[in-house]
């Protein structure tokens, strides 16, 4: 519940309490005041004039909202949920509203994500919500994994059920159920589904994106005739998900295998891609699991091989949520707000037009409207923020909070020139700015679409530098915990005891990540017990 | 009789929560005969299956499963949701129409708030009770529709007109615990829709937008479902409970004699805007109240396409929306010349896939090319390619339309440019004859004689209507029986004209304009 700042909603469930309590964040939306000195040669002038008096000024730093990423990071994610509109808290404690902003940058990696999909031969389909409970017991050691976070549905209808059902909480009993009808000889294999449905998990701690009781995602499901398929179809998918994070989100996650501790309930290996925050704790961002046959076993999935004998099939479940869009701002925020990777940003380039007299604004205004028609005619995610009760200096500070990779100002001076101002949310200050870019349609398209590339690889350039910078090699224990008192990432050899790994755990709060599949070379001795290993693993904190 | 799962929400509250089950008799939906040596029947319940619901399963558009009333919607028909899912949420991002997504938990104190409001609808609520094996202090409700989820989070985002006008959409699965005949697509527990909610600072922008979002329907429908629909105005006891007015694109069924409510776009008017308090400043600095709309689609699209097109064959699926257009199935002969048939079918899908045309080959090797015809039309595949050691020698294929089984052969050199010209022609075709048969359904009646006797042939009714609410209560009254009771679909946009002292058919009174008629999903 820590995660839930605000006041709680669950007030809400007495009937006179039914309206969302109006918090804080939602309409007095103040930005720091931002020194002036930075703007353009346009702006300047302009922006200085409205905010002058000592009062508005007073009122905006006591409602100064995002708390600096440095001093709480846990507060100020939760300030830049609020005030990028990118999220709200749920009638129901623990549910979140997901609003246009946020849902947009999810609809960006469903848009990546489902192409890639059905390139690799899935289809999409949809299961029921609804799982008889009877479903969920039959995998031993799936129920016991998730147990304790079913929601389960006893009354229906205004009548008490004959029998519970789980609101599912990932799908792969009923998707056995079925697969069982449906396969029925090697010719039926592989079997290659995907659904994009909503799924609960009835947690105690949650925060926005990162933990919800309800969240969004994609799971795909397979079956194969052979072992090696399946494994092949498990690695397959996390390396879609490492390409994805790296080139759309511009997260460097780190891919690799889960220990048997961490392994998904039901699994028999669990692929995952790992990727460090900007307060250094891991996010598990997908996994691909390689299931086995223990869901077949537990569920009878059988086909007829070419020789005409009776086969358990062999499959895989893989995954990624909304709890992705966490992960993009966890890393690429800063002070000043989120920072959206151009990829996946609703919005790549915000136009703010300037004028300070009436006879300029129909010109500024046109050749504003303009530019946004050449690039959204390119392909380009463009707006225009043409309001005019708001002076040019907070749209800057508002759609920097939003995180928008670049921003093109046009005041009369430009207009006259024929060229617009450009600056990189990545970049503060005058290092980022860019004068006198032709408003010349192919210049500015060829200009703007290699910014943005460069935006691209440079965030993702950022959070590797930043990654590499915090993850030490360790070769004791005594190093590993030092490692983690100081919030970093440990890597070191390790082929110790799943009781060992707990004791980890239990001492330091940090478990293994992953054995991460890119491996140092040469002899390694385990940092716990100084026997031989194979592998090393990387130990963190997490959320 | 019209039940819960309308196309839209609760489309009036009353009728689904309130219709006892002598109301709403099985659907007599029995449209073909059925191939069943590839199905095994057994694991249904016993009720269910009749035979369109078996063309479903078979046709492998949806399967059945332990929950009654909950359904798998398998590739074949996600294909189809898909599909229609990009071309409205394409249109109506370009109106500016934002998504995103509500929770699925309603807390019951929000539930009683609209109860407050409108009669509740707990009968149809599946209550999450536990968590793992604790109890929750307050039953959790699943959301059957989201208004009273989003409303109060308008009035919390909307502060003065610069906020407005707010238009949100969902994509989702809502929950409706009905005990009546579960049908698929038609009536489930759980199904997908999208759901708008919008609000403005003006009724003239509501009332324009309903009409906008009632296009948008019209046009799935018709342009990508080849079903005919009717536009119109639900009567005051139809719209939807709480609402201004809903508009409606209404199909009919030929076969059962059954209207089916398409999609509602409904204009709420300030009701909703009263109740949750979602007021903003306007430009003088007044407080006003906010115009709202909702509107909504759901997967019975799918089954209102099955139901007018199948035939005793299966699925007839319009080309726009069959996630397999063209189907390429080699037929080769003893001593033939396999591999080059084999590659000719190869060749054939790669030209139409290159030119944008959904084309697959069938190739298994354990079926006979007459079985996988029989598959394929079963499945509904608009267009059938065959290649034989004639079609090789002469260079040409052998083209058979689903939806006539007319044969063409067409050469290699022509295949692209014929095979487009088909499928359009297939469209416009299925609609065509859609709309000839429901245009045969449609009977004009002036006296209630005239409008019985139509009845009982199950056709859809064009009446003249004091368009009084007792009338319509008493007309369903006088109707009632096996088949279920008449009620009034829409009143329709484009009116007939009424002459002076034409009267009611119902109630002799004189009528105010003409209304369609007949029974309903």
């Amino acid at each position: 519940m820590g995660a839930l700042r605000l006041p709680s909603l669950t007030s809400l469930s007495s009937a006179a309490a039914a309206a969302v309590p109006r918090h804080r964040f939602c309409r007095q939306l103040r930005l720091p005041v931002r020194r002036l000195s930075v703007q353009s040669s346009t702006a300047e002038k302009e922006i200085a004039t409205p905010r002058s008096s000592a009062k508005p000024k007073l009122q905006e730093e006591k409602d100064r909202v995002i708390t600096p990423r440095s001093q709480d990071f846990s507060a100020w994610y939760l300030d830049i949920i609020a005030n990028a509109e990118l999220a709200d808290y749920g009638p129901v404690r623990g549910t979140m509203v997901i609003r246009p902003y946020g849902y947009a940058i999810w609809e960006a990696i469903q848009d990546y994500l489902n192409v890639k999909f059905k390139e690799t031969g899935h289809s999409n389909m949809y299961f029921p919500q609804f799982i008889p409970y009877s479903f969920i017991e039959k995998e031993a050691s799936h129920v016991e994994g998730f147990s304790p976070e079913l929601a389960l549905v006893t009354i229906g209808g205004g009548k008490e059920l004959e029998e519970k059902l789980v609101v599912r909480p990932t799908s792969e009993t009923i998707v056995n159920h079925m697969f069982t009808q449906w396969i029925h000889s090697y010719r039926d294999l592989p079997l290659m589904i995907n659904q994009w449905a909503n799924v609960t998990r009835w947690e105690m701690r949650t925060k926005p994106f990162v933990r919800t009781l309800e969240f969004l995602w994609q799971e795909g499901h397979t079956a194969h005739a052979t072992p090696e398929e399946a494994e092949k179809e498990a690695l397959q998918m996390i390396d879609m998900y490492t390409k994805f994070a790296f080139e759309q989100a511009a997260i460097p996650v780190i891919a690799g295998r889960k220990s048997k501790v961490e392994t998904f309930a039901g699994a028999s290996k669990t692929y995952t891609i790992e990727a460090m925050m900007g307060d250094r704790k891991a996010l598990q961002a997908g996994t691909s699991h390689n299931l086995g046959q223990n869901f077949s076993r537990a569920f009878g999935t059988q086909f007829t091989d070419e020789n005409g004998q009776r086969q358990h099939v062999w499959q895989t479940s893989w995954a990624i949520s909304t709890r992705f869009v966490g992960g993009i701002i966890m890393t690429h925020g800063d002070d000043t707000g989120l920072m959206l990777p151009p990829n996946l940003a609703p919005v790549q380039v915000i136009v703010v037009p300037i004028w300070k007299k009436a006879d300029e604004r129909a010109e500024v205004l046109d050749a504003a409207s303009s530019v946004k028609e050449t690039l959204q005619a390119a392909g380009v995610k463009v707006k225009i923020d043409d309001s005019e009760q708001r002076t040019p200096g907070w749209k800057f500070n508002f759609w920097e909070m939003k995180g928008v990779p670049l921003r093109i100002e046009i005041g009369p001076r430009d207009v006259s020139s024929r060229s617009v101002v450009v600056s990189r949310r990545d970049i503060p200050g005058k290092q980022g700015k860019v004068f006198g870019i032709s408003m010349e349609s192919s210049t500015l398209v060829a200009y703007i679409k290699s910014k943005l590339d460069e935006v691209q690889s440079s965030l993702l350039e950022g959070a590797k530098s930043f990654r590499d910078s915090n993850i030490v090699d360790v070769s004791s224990y005594d190093e590993l915990k030092e490692a983690i008192a100081q919030g970093k990432w440990a890597r070191g050899p390790w082929s110790a005891s799943d009781k060992e790994e707990l004791k980890v755990k239990e001492e330091t709060g940090a478990t293994i990540r992953c054995f991460p599949f890119d491996q140092p070379q040469g002899p390694k001795k385990c940092l716990m017990t100084g026997n031989p290993a194979d592998e090393v693993a990387i130990f963190a904190k997490s959320y | 009789m019209r039940r819960a799962l309308t196309a839209r929400f609760c489309a009036s509250f009353n009728s689904w929560r309130g219709g006892s089950m002598s109301e709403c008799p099985p659907p007599q939906v029995v449209l073909f005969v059925l191939y069943s040596e590839f199905v095994d029947l057994s694991p249904w319940p016993a009720k269910m299956p009749t035979a369109r619901l078996r063309v479903v399963v078979n046709g492998e558009m949806i399967e059945y499963y332990d929950i009654s009333g909950c359904y798998i919607l398998r590739p074949w028909a996600m294909s189809i949701w898909e599909v229609m899912q990009t071309f409205f949420d394409a249109e109506i991002k370009k109106m500016k129409i934002k998504n995103c997504y509500f929770p699925l938990f309603v807390s019951s104190g929000v539930l009683q708030k609209e109860k407050d409001h409108i009669e509740g609808f707990a009968p149809e609520v599946a209550w999450v009770t536990k968590s793992g094996e604790s109890e929750l202090e307050m039953p959790i409700a699943i959301r059957p529709t989201s208004e009273t989820v989003m409303y109060p989070y308008f009035s919390k985002w909307i502060r003065g007109h610069r906020d407005l006008p707010l238009r949100l959409n969902q994509w989702c699965n809502v929950v409706r615990w009905e005990f009546s005949n579960p049908t698929p697509f038609i009536r489930s527990r759980e199904f997908l829709w999208q759901e708008g909610h919008t609000a403005f600072a003006t009724k003239e922008e509501a009332d324009t937008e309903v009409l906008d979002i009632l296009e948008l329907y019209r046009r799935i429908y018709e342009e990508f479902l080849a079903v005919p629909v009717i536009k119109g105005k639900k009567s005051e006891h139809e719209k939807f409970a709480g609402g201004l007015y809903t508009t409606t694109v209404e199909a009919f069924v030929p076969n059962t004699g059954r209207g089916v409510q398409g999609a509602t776009s409904h204009c709420l008017g300030q009701n909703f805007a009263k109740m949750f308090e979602i007021n903003f400043e306007n430009e003088k600095g007044e407080k006003a109240m906010v115009w709202q709309n909702s509107w909504a689609y759901t997967t019975r699209t799918i089954g209102v396409m099955i139901m007018v097109h199948g035939d005793d064959k299966g699925l007839v699926l319009p080309p726009k929306i069959a996630s397999v257009q063209v189907i390429v199935i080699p037929v080769p002969y003893k001593d033939a010349n396999t591999q080059g048939i084999f590659d000719a079918c190869d060749a054939t899908v790669k030209s139409l896939n290159e030119a944008g045309i959904r084309a697959e080959t069938d190739f298994r090797d354990n079926y006979s090319p007459g079985w996988k015809y029989s598959h394929w039309e079963l499945k509904g595949v608009p267009l059938r390619i065959e290649i034989g050691p004639k079609d090789l020698a002469n260079n040409q294929v052998r083209a058979v339309r689903r939806d006539n089984s007319a044969k063409i052969d067409i050469p290699m050199a022509d295949l692209v440019c014929q095979v487009k010209d088909m499928l359009d022609n297939i469209q416009q075709s299925l609609f065509d004859v859609a709309k000839q048969k429901r245009d045969a359904c449609i009977q004009v009646v002036h006296t209630w004689e005239e409008f019985a006797e139509a009845l009982s042939q199950k056709k859809m009714i064009l009446a003249p209507w004091c368009d009084e609410e007792e009338v319509e209560k008493d007309v369903k009254t006088r109707t009632k029986g096996d088949m279920g009771a008449a009620k009034s679909l829409c009143s329709p946009f484009d009116q007939p004209a009424l002459p002076e002292g034409t009267l009611c058919f119902a109630s002799g009174k004189p009528a105010k304009k003409w209304t369609y008629w007949g029974r309903s999903y």
